[in-house]
């Protein structure tokens, strides 16, 4: 009863009306828990990603930003590189694998061996420039050319058509994804030449190449910018389209592959990177975005 | 004739009409499966396959002149690429090539991003290359789809090398022994559903039914000689797995060692236990992986009613990945040896206090071991120097025989590192393995610890410095030197009979 009502016949009714009121305004508002309990996303759940150093920023910056904005969302990332990521995937021990290629058919075979539908997800492209002091009159090169370079066997610009000059070589560090994907695609498993310079950024090997005249080295499509000058390779400039239609030849798809098509928080988090905002992340980190 | 040439030239082309057409018909509507069956990513399909009913009244509808032509070059573009591929590269490239120019033209005509052309494209040809890989694995038999097969062979040339005190006269003799070695294991696994496992392993060595010693249990080397005699074959593992849930696995039988040890201080890594263990893992998180493993080992059994000699094992780890690459593993075991004291055990190195210091001689006490260890990994520790080294490990383990019974000489342990490339898996891969170890005459059975530490004996000091080389995939060259020698405190003897071991070996795995 409401404190201070009156028992006369309209306050009885009056009360009785208050009642059915609070009822009713507590019916209501138990059904808004419930509506808004429904469409609050709920992450009560917890993935684990493992795999690729190369896909290793954008998962980890993905899963912060993710986490932030979903605190229930519990999501693990690890590298240990893309072999590892895969096994983790076949053994059931990881829900993403993160990968800087492709599955092996082996992989696959053993995948199904294992009851494990291995599905790509293709999250984002790795374009890598190669970038030359801009008073370096060099605008072109094959990709021949660019391997000999850093492998030791042209030591000079006027060997591939510059000025008489020794060429100064800046290497990323061999624990980086941009090391390893340019070992891949470019030095096709040869190893950099001994007295190249080693730095441990993409940023830092911009610098490097924009205060000195002789050098050369490779970035992220994301981190070229005027101080430095991409070279064209194989006739084909770098570009976001050139790399996303295959055209340019230094690149690759970076994946995340799930047993199956992605359900739950796994596919809550792929849909994130893929999106819009995501992708804006996949950019930020220097790789090229597939939106 | 003109008029033939003409009939001829316009049913040809009639020809190459109707084939483009259908051509363009079977692509679309392959493609239209995909996006069928593709889950839906921010409503992306949706509007790939409301785009490919478009493509698909493209066909269909009234067409203008200037469509008409560009129908026509598609439909060519289309053709010629279908048939080249199928020619030049078979089925499965030829659908990888209609993958290409298909995405090609709906890029052209704004329909897809370059983005989502690469995206569809690449995991289209991934979708492929898996069912072709499905395909293959299931159409092997059931039973090879559950059986795994693998196997090394090892050959060495080992060299011993020890020096004793001829007792009374002071001179010392020298004993240098040559011997060129072969090992061969096969194992085999076979899933017997989801849940069981069976293994089966054979491998080289001394089989039971000759004169127990330490060689038995712990060596699966076979010397060459002998007048070119066959060598037997043993059964080096047979046992069965169950795991109910995927946290726990329940192993019975003869088996490989469940228990986790960062060197060989106390078991040869020939020995395979027997009896049964429960493996238990738990992932606390991210970083940190519990395990426990507790079990009965079977030491021995005998025919008479008293009790045969067991040992219970108990072993509890945690796993912590401080950073990606830095982790470190520690593990406290517990050993209780039952039953072992007035025995003399099968396969003893006689260093044991015993009732005749020998190797028929009886236990005088029980064998209760505590044992922490400890192994730090860090990959690329010296990175920030400029020094590319990819792998380094420290480890530590430390033996205490806690049975009441024993005062002295019951302790041992290891210090060691291991540095260079983490695993050997290809030319030019190497690693350097370094380690001191001590263990005193009491401090576990003598049954159990590496047989090419100073003989497989308790009571020694060594050091052990090993070194591997990759010569190509599965294939590496090992150096092994050992040099031990007998602790004189533990046997009230004035001699500590130094002994070196040198072993080369090439070890291939198949």
């Amino acid at each position: 009863m409401t404190p201070g009502a009156n028992w006369n016949c309209t306050g009885v009714v009056s009360v009785h009306k208050e009642d059915k009121e609070m009822k009713v305004l507590s019916k209501a508002l138990i059904l808004a828990v419930v509506i808004l309990g429904l469409e609050i996303p709920c992450y009560a759940e917890k993935i684990v990603v493992e795999g690729s150093t190369t896909v290793l920023p954008i998962a980890q910056k993905a899963a912060e930003v993710f986490m932030n904005s979903n605190p229930g969302a519990d999501i693990s990332v690890r590298g240990g590189g893309s072999g590892v990521g895969i096994a983790s995937l076949i053994d059931k021990n990881c829900n993403i694998a993160d990968a800087s290629r492709a599955m092996k058919d082996t992989e696959y075979e053993k995948a199904a061996g294992n009851g494990v539908d291995a599905k790509a997800n293709v999250i984002a492209m790795d374009g890598i420039c190669v970038i030359v002091n801009p008073s370096n009159n060099i605008r072109a090169m094959t990709k021949k050319q660019i391997k000999d370079i850093f492998t030791g066997k042209i030591s000079n610009w006027k060997d591939v058509g510059g000025s008489d000059e020794k060429i100064v070589v800046i290497s990323r560090d061999s624990s980086s994804g941009t090391f390893e994907a340019f070992g891949e695609l470019v030095l096709k498993g040869e190893k950099v030449r001994p007295d190249a310079l080693l730095q441990a950024s993409n940023q830092a090997v911009a610098s490097t190449v924009s205060r000195t005249p002789g050098a050369i080295g490779y970035v992220g499509l994301g981190y070229v910018s005027s101080s430095v000058k991409a070279v064209d390779v194989d006739g084909v400039k770098a570009s976001k389209e050139t790399v996303l239609t295959g055209t340019y030849s230094i690149g690759r798809p970076l994946f995340m592959y799930t047993n199956g098509v992605p359900k739950g928080l796994a596919k809550q988090f792929i849909d994130y990177i893929l999106s819009p905002e995501g992708q804006k992340l996949v950019e930020e980190e220097g790789f090229v975005g597939l939106r | 004739m003109k008029k033939v040439f003409k009939k001829i030239i316009n049913s040809i082309k009639n020809f190459f009409n109707r084939m483009a057409d259908q051509e363009a018909e079977r692509i679309i509507d392959y493609y239209s499966q995909i996006f069928e069956t593709k889950s839906d990513e921010g409503g992306v399909n949706e509007r790939i396959k409301t785009n490919a009913c478009r493509i698909s009244k493209f066909y269909s509808i009234p067409l203008e002149k200037e469509e008409r032509k560009m129908k026509k070059l598609v439909l060519a573009i289309l053709l010629v690429g279908f048939i080249s591929f199928s020619f030049a590269t078979g089925p499965r490239l030829s659908c990888a090539g209609e993958v290409d120019i298909l995405l090609q033209k709906l890029v052209e005509k704004g329909i897809l991003t370059p983005g989502e052309a690469q995206q569809i494209g690449t995991e289209t040809k991934e979708q492929v290359k898996k069912e072709i890989a499905k395909g293959t694995y299931s159409s092997l038999p059931s039973w090879v789809q559950n059986t795994k097969l693998k196997g090394d062979f090892r050959l060495r040339y080992q060299l011993d090398h020890a020096k004793t005190l001829a007792s009374g006269s002071g001179t010392t003799t020298t004993n240098n022994r040559n011997q060129a070695r072969i090992r061969l294991r096969l194992g085999l696994e076979s899933k017997v559903n989801d849940k069981i496992l069976v293994g089966v392993g054979l491998a080289t060595g001394k089989d039971d039914a000759s004169t127990i010693d330490k060689d038995q249990a712990r060596s699966t080397n076979q010397s060459l000689g002998n007048g070119f005699s066959k060598h037997p074959v043993t059964l080096d593992y047979a046992f069965v797995q169950y795991s109910p849930v995927s946290w726990a696995t329940i192993i019975g039988g003869k088996f490989k060692n469940p228990l986790w040890e960062p060197g060989d201080l106390i078991w040869d890594t020939d020995i395979n236990p027997e009896g049964a263990a429960v493996k238990l893992t738990k992932k606390l998180n991210s970083k940190i992986d519990l395990f426990l493993t507790p079990g009965i080992f079977i030491i021995d059994e005998y025919s008479d009613e008293g009790e045969d000699p067991i040992m219970g094992i108990m072993q509890a780890g945690i796993t912590s990945q401080f950073t990606d690459t830095v982790s470190l593993k520690t593990a406290v075991s517990y050993y209780d040896a039952a039953n072992v004291k007035d025995l003399t055990l099968d396969g003893t190195t006689g260093t044991n206090s015993n009732t005749t210091s020998s190797t028929s001689g009886k236990l005088l006490y029980g064998y209760q071991n505590i044992i922490p260890a400890v192994e730090l990994t860090i990959k690329e520790p010296f990175k920030k120097l400029g020094l590319s080294l990819p792998y380094l490990a420290l480890f530590g383990e430390f033996v205490d025989n806690v049975s009441s019974s024993v005062k002295q000489d019951n302790t041992g342990y290891m210090v060691g590192l291991k540095f260079g490339a983490e695993k050997i898996e290809k030319w030019a891969d190497w690693q350097v393995r370094y380690n001191y170890a001590m263990l005193g005459r009491d401090a576990i059975l003598d049954i159990l610890p590496d047989s090419d530490r100073y003989g497989g004996k308790t009571g020694m000091r060594s050091h052990e410095l090993m070194f591997d080389w990759g010569l190509g995939k599965n294939t590496w060259l090992g150096l092994d030197y050992y040099y031990g020698w007998q602790l004189k405190g533990n046997f009230g003897s004035q001699q500590s009979k130094p002994a070196s071991v040198i072993q080369v070996d090439w070890n291939v795995k198949f």
